[in-house]
């Protein structure tokens, strides 16, 4: 699956970030090759986003190391990492609401200079998501959760990222969405894009992934392929919490 | 019997002005959420340059004295120049006054009073250096346009449809710039949500300077026009037209362009229907107004509502 030869895509040796006083993240090893789709599990607090935060660059870990391709990030701007081929797509979606859904996506590329595969990827956009196509012209507050979560990735992907960082896109969604966005993920890594996706929704991530990382309370607790996960007894109890709500 | 036409051209005219006086206030607002306090200055700024650069002469009591340049250039050229130096001393207050705060994450309220006192500091050395007195733009320096036109029994100054003319040119500019460039559709991203707009490659500290420079250049190009229309006061000039461009920002709504627009058209307006006997009054009506708006709409005439977090 891997060709263990050629350095990660990305490395995280030794991770830990603080919020003041508080320690959110301790001790983070974590690798992701070329092409393969990793699910971040964890309860609510268990440093997730933290982590997508820090490999981006929003927040400074205090120690540790962030590897882009061998390359340390230690220096690099957030705006940098985009160039780089970091593509993140935030919790919450964060679309500009004011903005139409089609200047969203515009922005989604604003790094390139490349005016003729933008259009080409726009227009493409529009065939992976129909229903951005036909809301072009309103502003993306006005989309539903749903098509925002899909304005939201398609964004990203504007940015021909190599590494899309996902933070909880089932987040508020209904099911049937639920198995919608998934789907799509999947189909993304079967194209070759390599995904981090952050989840508290373990059974549909796993579902679509090659394997699973649990975070808990800011430090990784279980690790393994997505069926040994899947199999795990104590998954839900022990190490999400309870059982989860809207599973698809 | 002064003519409706000649009170509603003035009123347009000086309601223009104030509109590009405020558009400067909203662009920075909208990036950093904060008021620049400065901007009056720059304004001051502006008049005094365009003085300098049509090749008038500095006063008896400034350290300046005497001084001339040895050039006379066309108005507009200078005024275009005027524009660009504000500019600059524009992106100097938001290096001294803005950036370092920013760096260590103060509270907003801080630099809103380090750009009051940058403000104070410019106005001070435009005072040592020019003096306190007041300066006028002659309008002999418009080369051979008439002082008045006859349009329809209404005696209307040049000057002022000049004034309407360049303010309104830059009025749509600015608009066709913030909503059809690349780089103005990245300024209203990093207004709307910073974060977002720098996981999507947006250098948020270059659109802060980009608001400031482009605000400058408004500041400075209202000032020489004021310059031209009615004086250049003394170095404080500035502050007088800098709270009514406040007045004005908050009665068409924080953050808001077109707010900013139709608050200035409003309130030059409503000056220009002041009877001249009260003319000591003007200001008195703007900010009646202004407290009445508030009173019925406290986010201003076209204030946006606050962002939806669904």
């Amino acid at each position: 699956m891997s060709t263990p030869a050629a350095p990660p895509l990305l490395a995280l040796r030794g991770v830990s970030v603080r919020y003041g006083p508080i320690s959110a993240l301790q001790d983070i090893d974590l690798q992701i090759q070329q092409g393969e789709l990793v699910a971040l599990l964890g309860s609510n607090g268990a440093g997730k986003s933290t982590t997508l935060r820090a490999i981006s660059r929003l927040v400074k870990p205090v120690a540790g190391l962030i590897e882009w391709r061998g390359r340390s990030l230690a220096r690099t701007a957030t705006e940098r990492t985009v160039r780089l081929g970091i593509g993140h797509c935030p919790e919450g979606r964060r679309v500009l609401a004011r903005q139409s859904v089609a200047v969203n996506l515009e922005l989604g590329a604003y790094l390139r200079r490349d005016r003729r595969a933008i259009a080409r990827d726009l227009q493409r956009c529009y065939e992976r998501f129909p229903r951005l196509g036909e809301r072009r012209s309103q502003p993306a507050g006005s989309l539903s959760g749903g098509e925002q979560q899909m304005l939201a990735i398609a964004r990203s992907l504007m940015g021909r990222p190599r590494l899309l960082l996902l933070d909880e896109p089932s987040l508020g969604l209904a099911p049937l969405l639920v198995a919608e966005v998934m789907a799509i993920l999947q189909q993304l890594h079967r194209e070759g894009l390599t995904i981090l996706l952050v989840e508290q929704n373990a059974h549909a991530a796993l579902a679509i992934a090659d394997r699973g990382v649990v975070l808990q309370a800011g430090s990784i607790s279980l690790s393994g392929s997505a069926a040994e996960l899947m199999a795990h007894p104590d998954l839900k109890d022990t190490y999400l919490g309870e059982g989860e709500p809207g599973d698809g | 019997m002064v003519h409706l036409l000649q009170i509603l051209i003035n009123g347009l005219a000086s309601g223009a002005v104030y509109a590009l006086f405020a558009l400067g206030y909203t662009l920075v607002f909208s990036v950093l959420g904060v008021i620049n306090f400065a901007h009056g200055a720059v304004f001051t700024i502006g008049g005094y340059l365009t003085y300098l650069l049509i090749g008038g002469a500095v006063g008896a009591n400034g350290l300046l004295a005497g001084l001339q340049l040895p050039l006379a250039l066309p108005f507009w050229l200078a005024l275009g120049l005027a524009g660009a130096g504000s500019a600059l001393v524009s992106l100097v207050v938001e290096a001294v006054a803005f950036r370092p705060l920013r760096k260590r994450q103060a509270e907003p309220l801080l630099s809103l009073i380090s750009s009051l006192g940058a403000g104070v500091v410019l106005v001070n050395l435009v005072q040592l250096l020019m003096g306190a007195e007041s300066y006028s733009i002659p309008s002999s320096t418009l080369a051979g346009l008439p002082a008045a036109l006859n349009l329809g029994g209404a005696q209307i100054r040049t000057v002022q449809l000049l004034l309407l003319l360049v303010a309104t040119l830059l009025l749509v500019l600015l608009t066709l710039w913030l909503e059809g460039s690349r780089g103005g559709k990245a300024l209203q991203a990093v207004s709307e949500d910073p974060v977002t707009a720098r996981l999507l490659g947006i250098d948020s500290g270059a659109m802060i300077r980009l608001a400031f420079a482009v605000s400058g250049f408004l500041a400075g190009v209202a000032g020489g026009l004021v310059g031209l229309s009615v004086s250049i006061a003394g170095p404080y000039f500035g502050i007088g037209y800098g709270l009514k461009g406040l007045g004005v920002l908050v009665l068409g709504g924080l953050g808001s362009v077109p707010g900013a627009v139709l608050g200035g058209l409003i309130v030059g307006l409503a000056e220009a229907l002041v009877p001249s006997d009260f003319s000591g009054y003007k200001d008195g009506v703007a900010f009646a107004i202004l407290f009445l708006v508030l009173l019925l709409r406290p986010r201003g005439l076209l204030g946006k509502p606050l962002a939806s977090k669904v």
